[in-house]
């Protein structure tokens, strides 16, 4: 389910989840998906955020990603706890200790 | 245990066909996601904070070594190693790729297994008492009506769109209730009646999350032939008047405070007087069939009295906290702690389940159990095995002598794993048993249940913890809220709401604080919980709160 909306306070930021694999992607400067977040474009603009939002759209039905949206973010990191969260993966794993 | 018949086989594989074309559909783009969706949910397939969750149903808890191996088989060919055993008995995989799930289950139906109504708004994979047919305090086996509603709530037509999800747990030992089932939106009790004659003691409207409430009784005594009609008429006035218009409405706990429960009483009583119950009561025969599947193994009764006297220290330890008394002479029942303090509650690496399914084929008859404790039960081992066993845990790590200690915290995953967290859970678990690492302090404090859920859904049950800590979020910072005095047993209670949120080491040290208070008020034989119950809230709030 996209919650695209943007209606969003500072940067915007675009994520989701790859479809094969689940794990979380953001939108690149390039317009494409990364793992990790420290590629991921910020913006105000909004015409690049329409741009990223119709990306998304067709990254979804071309079942390449899956739940995208906008994020928040401030100071170059996601506003909300969880979305920063999404960041860097669970603190714990046990799957390090194995 | 109970066997698949060709029905159940044949339905579990077919499904396992039907989800493979689904993901292949999805993969191709032929479904949306919006399509797929619901159906991934039916096969206990979620999408988490991070990654794909599968949660598989282990049904009332208990599982034979195969499907132990196989459940090891799939941590080690599609995740990451291990697996982690929830609140609802059930074992969940934190990182499977949707590709492979199909794989997954195929391979789960080869050993009668699948990942059916694990998830959405249908009858859940029913809970039981862990220990059912090897305790002493137990009237009757509850695991052949377990068995019974399995096959009842399975795919059940009428009852696979609730207003919301729907839990039962059922217990034979209403004096030491195991199973938790006052929380439950349905609980069911074996009770005996004055005439002697068994039956259930039908309990409703239990439940934690946002509302938590204790369940009351809708039936007293309800003659035994009379369960699937009975819950049926239960299950149908919860679908015509239980509310679809708002989630945090929807559970029947709400639906029978808001009816009142005389009332809700009546609304059963005259749907199941106007019942045809021929229609779905089970003759005496299909009720032998299945409880000879639950036959007890053949003990022995030649087994020789077993000195502890001359064993090591960590063995006695292990003995005095992890073994409980069995029904049967010279057997005893094993809890396998999967409370390591370093380790997420309920995690278990595949190497350890296999060596669990090992034990389970040399001195458990080949079973094993799950609770919703998070931790594992052998549950008819030979007194005089029970060296070679705890030899055989020491090497598989699995040896910590903590249960119902303060080291065996329940905690749901929390913010490292679920989507729906405001906070983390599994770091505090960790905080918690670390500052109390200590084996003779633990058993010095005694019985102390120790619960953490990393929000209000309450999928940890803090709520019913003696102590309950709930996970919060304000501006980036987490916190923690404790209420005390909660009891998940046959006296079940919700514990009482304390002030101001902790940060995690504070919390530490206020758990610390209340400990000792305890401990320098209690009086002969009390457990924290009665200590609580006897001195009264202020008192352990101001000590909770107490600077140092
Ligand atoms: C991504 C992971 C999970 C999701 C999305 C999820 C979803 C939910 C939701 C939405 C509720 C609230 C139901 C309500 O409104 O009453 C809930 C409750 C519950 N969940 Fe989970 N859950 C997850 C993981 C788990 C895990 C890992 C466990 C077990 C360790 C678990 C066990 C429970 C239990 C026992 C409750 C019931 C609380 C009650 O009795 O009302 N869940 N879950
Ligand atoms: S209590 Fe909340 S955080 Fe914990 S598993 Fe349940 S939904 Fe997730």
């Amino acid at each position: 389910m996209s919650t695209l909306k943007h209606k969003g306070k500072g940067p915007q930021a675009m994520t989701a989840n790859e479809l094969r694999s689940g794990l979380n992607v953001w939108m690149t400067a390039d317009y494409e998906w990364s793992r990790d977040y420290t590629d991921a474009l910020l913006t105000e603009d909004e015409t690049v955020i329409a741009k990223m939002d119709a990306v998304a759209k067709a990254a979804e039905r071309f079942n390449e990603v899956v739940g995208a949206y906008f994020i928040d973010t401030v100071e170059g990191k996601p506003t909300r706890y969880r979305e920063r969260f999404r960041t860097h993966g669970p603190t714990y794993d046990t799957a390090e200790l194995i | 245990m109970y066997r698949y018949d060709e029905f159940d086989q044949e339905f579990v594989e077919s499904r396992v066909a039907q989800f493979r074309d689904q993901v292949e559909r999805r993969l191709d783009g032929r479904l949306s996601e919006t399509e797929f969706r619901p159906l991934r949910l039916m096969n206990g397939l979620y999408l988490q904070l991070h990654a794909y969750m599968l949660r598989v149903a282990v049904p009332y808890g208990t599982l034979r070594s195969e499907q132990l191996r196989m459940l090891a088989h799939l941590a080690d060919t599609y995740d990451k190693g291990y697996g982690h055993v929830t609140t609802r008995q059930n074992m969940q995989y934190n990182w499977p790729k949707l590709g492979d799930v199909p794989h997954m289950l195929a391979d789960l139906a080869s050993v009668e297994m699948h990942a059916i109504q694990t998830s959405g708004n249908c009858i859940r994979n029913v809970t039981c008492d862990p220990y059912a047919g090897a305790a002493g305090d137990e009237i009757e086996d509850p695991r052949p009506m377990a068995e019974l509603i399995r096959q009842w709530s399975m795919l059940h037509p009428e009852f696979s769109f609730l207003p919301r999800k729907f839990k039962i747990a059922v217990t034979g030992a209403p004096t030491h209730d195991r199973a938790m089932v006052r929380a439950h939106d349905i609980g069911i009790e074996i009770v005996r009646n004055a005439a002697g004659e068994t039956g259930y003691h039908i309990i409703v409207g239990g439940g934690l999350g946002r509302t938590p409430v204790i369940g009351q009784t809708l039936r007293a005594f309800l003659p035994k032939a009379d369960l699937l009609p009975y819950l049926e008429a239960t299950m149908r006035v919860y679908n015509r008047f239980g509310r679809r218009d708002n989630k945090y409405k929807a559970r029947i706990k709400i639906l029978v405070r808001e009816t009142g429960i005389e009332d809700f009483t009546r609304l059963v009583e005259e749907e199941f007087a106007a019942l045809e119950p021929s229609d779905i009561a089970v003759g005496r025969e299909e009720l032998d069939r299945i409880a000879a599947y639950f036959a007890p193994p053949e003990y022995r009764n030649d087994i020789k009295a077993f000195d502890l006297s001359a064993q090591p220290e960590g063995f006695r330890k292990w003995v005095d906290t992890n073994v409980v008394p069995h029904k049967q002479n010279g057997y005893a029942i094993v809890n396998i702690s999967l409370k390591d303090p370093e380790r997420a509650p309920g995690d278990i690496t595949a190497e350890q389940m296999r060596a669990v399914a090992d034990l389970a084929d040399a001195h458990s008859f080949g079973e094993v159990r799950t609770t919703h404790q998070q931790n594992m039960v052998l549950a008819h081992v030979r007194q005089d095995h029970l060296r070679a066993l705890w030899d055989e845990l020491v090497k598989a790590g699995l040896e910590d002598a903590n249960i119902n200690l303060i080291g065996d915290i329940i905690c749901c995953p929390g913010m490292d794993f679920c989507a729906l967290a405001t906070a983390r859970s599994i770091p505090v678990a960790q905080a918690i048993a670390n500052r109390f690492d200590d084996h003779a302090r633990q058993q010095a404090i005694g019985e102390m249940q120790i619960k953490i859920s990393g929000c209000i859904n309450a999928c940890g049950h803090h709520h019913v913890g003696h102590v309950g800590i709930l996970g919060l979020e304000k501006a980036g910072v987490e916190f923690y809220q404790v209420t005390l005095g909660g009891d998940a047993t046959q006296t079940a209670t919700i514990g009482d709401k304390m002030g101001a949120g902790f940060s995690q080491e504070e919390l530490v040290d206020g758990i610390e604080r209340i400990v000792n208070f305890y401990l320098d008020q209690r009086e002969q034989g009390e457990r924290f919980l009665d200590t609580y119950r006897r001195i009264g809230t202020p008192a352990f709030k101001e000590a909770l709160y107490a600077k140092a």
